[in-house]
């Protein structure tokens, strides 16, 4: 336990160090939300309507963004060899480690989003609900981006391959997630359903995909 | 000056090893579609150290990765002690590759406390092993701010706080000095003395007393 207590620290230490943190895919993210009204439009009414799915949408984006570092540079630097032969599980240590610096560069996701839905004109209610839909989400976005991340670590122009891998994984929790935004800003009751269904396929990545990223690394290493 | 350097390394005191074997029977190993090794036959007992040598691309670092069971050989096994060594590797293995696995943003004190929490080593070992290896000195500075040499020793540092009685060393003491290979040679010493073993695979000529020699280039 304590092991992956440190995996994790040190992860989530690292992904705050070094590249800028939560930096990167927040201005991502945060560029993508301001632009987009100018493409759409200025009515209200569209945009509010709009806002949820594009918000869900543009996350998704911001962590394919952030998952080429995920793997690639503790391929090239030798700590993918040290881990792999670390007395810990492999597996756990993924878990640990996707997550720490998953958790470390996107926590700021689920505020924007808040501050960005109402910016648009959604009401407080389903903004939060987007918020929380989308905080949700962030387990299984940052596993799955990890699993392309990992089958892809060494490659060249490895972010076109974790693209082309991790965009079809991640359309379930796109839609429960957005879901619950725009279900919410309907008035919809289904919008905790949606809720509770992006929670579980986080919880079902948290359970399967480790293991994934773990056979994804001892082949990239072999 | 060798001696003098000896009298004056002090080691910190670790848990006792317990030393193991390992063989490699009948290994053919192969990379990009290129035979390297051909039914290789090693044996490594206690206190052994054995040292691979062969022009570039005869296998060596192959042959350590299929020795950790990083890579899996086309034919052989590799045992450690009575067992796969795929499956004992993380509890027996010292592991230093081409790379040391430093993280440039990452002060070696972070590093090496990170590495000793993961094996279980107390972190005071720290200091007294970074003080052996001459860059106790470096202990708050990132690791991309230090020359090659410093970051191989620091990486020789995380090998010795694992506290594992197997090492594999892919070229040690590629980017070392003449002090930092005397250094090293110390540090290798201090291992077999407590049942430790060694395969390093090198370009440069290592005086360790006793080691066995094994040109790749041979097997080609």
């Amino acid at each position: 336990m304590s092991r992956l207590g440190a995996v994790f620290a040190r992860e989530a230490r690292l992904a705050w160090s070094g590249g800028g943190g939560p930096a990167g895919p927040a201005a991502f993210f945060l560029a993508a939300i301001t632009l987009a009204p100018l493409a759409i439009g200025p009515s209200p009414e569209l945009l509010a309507a709009a806002g949820p799915g594009l918000m869900g949408f543009a996350a998704l984006l911001s962590v394919l963004q952030s998952a080429e570092r995920l793997y690639g540079d503790d391929f090239s630097d030798g700590t993918l060899d040290l881990y792999a032969l670390s007395p810990m599980g492999l597996s756990l240590l993924c878990l640990a480690k996707t997550l720490g610096q998953g958790i470390a560069t996107l926590w700021p996701l689920p505020v924007i989003v808040l501050l960005g839905g109402l910016m648009y004109g959604v009401p407080l209610q389903p903004s939060l609900m987007l918020a929380a839909a989308l905080a949700a989400a962030i387990p299984a976005l940052v596993l799955l981006a990890g699993f392309a991340g990992a089958l892809a670590a060494g490659v060249r122009r490895s972010g076109l391959l974790i693209a082309l891998i991790a965009a079809p994984m991640m359309v379930p929790v796109l839609i429960f997630a957005a879901g619950a935004g725009r279900a919410g800003f309907e008035g919809d009751e289904r919008a905790l359903a949606n809720l509770v269904l992006t929670a579980s396929v986080s919880l079902g990545t948290i359970a399967l995909v480790p293991f994934g990223i773990a056979a994804a690394v001892r082949s990239r290493l072999g | 000056m060798l001696a003098m350097t000896t009298a004056l390394a002090e080691f910190p005191a670790l848990e006792a090893l317990s030393p193991q074997t390992l063989e490699a029977s009948g290994l053919s190993l192969a990379r990009g579609g290129l035979r390297l090794v051909e039914g290789l036959d090693l044996a490594l007992a206690p206190s052994g150290a054995l040292l691979l040598t062969g022009p570039n691309g005869t296998g060596k670092t192959t042959l350590l990765r299929a020795l950790a069971g990083l890579v899996r050989p086309d034919a052989g096994a590799v045992a450690i002690g009575d067992q796969p060594a795929s499956q004992v590797a993380a509890d027996t293995l010292g592991w230093l590759g081409h790379a040391d696995g430093l993280k440039p943003n990452e002060t070696l004190r972070r590093a090496l406390r990170f590495w000793a929490d993961m094996h279980g080593t107390p972190r005071t070992a720290i200091l007294p092993l970074m003080r052996v290896m001459g860059i106790g000195a470096l202990i708050d500075r990132p690791a991309g701010q230090l020359s090659r040499g410093q970051q191989r020793r620091a990486g020789l540092v995380r090998v010795a706080l694992a506290n594992r009685p197997l090492w594999l060393l892919d070229e040690p003491a590629g980017p070392l000095d003449g002090a930092g290979r005397d250094r090293l040679a110390e540090l290798v010493a201090w291992h077999r003395s407590r049942g430790g073993s060694v395969i390093a695979a090198t370009h440069q000529t290592l005086d360790w007393p006793g080691a066995a020699m094994l040109d790749l280039g041979m097997y080609r």
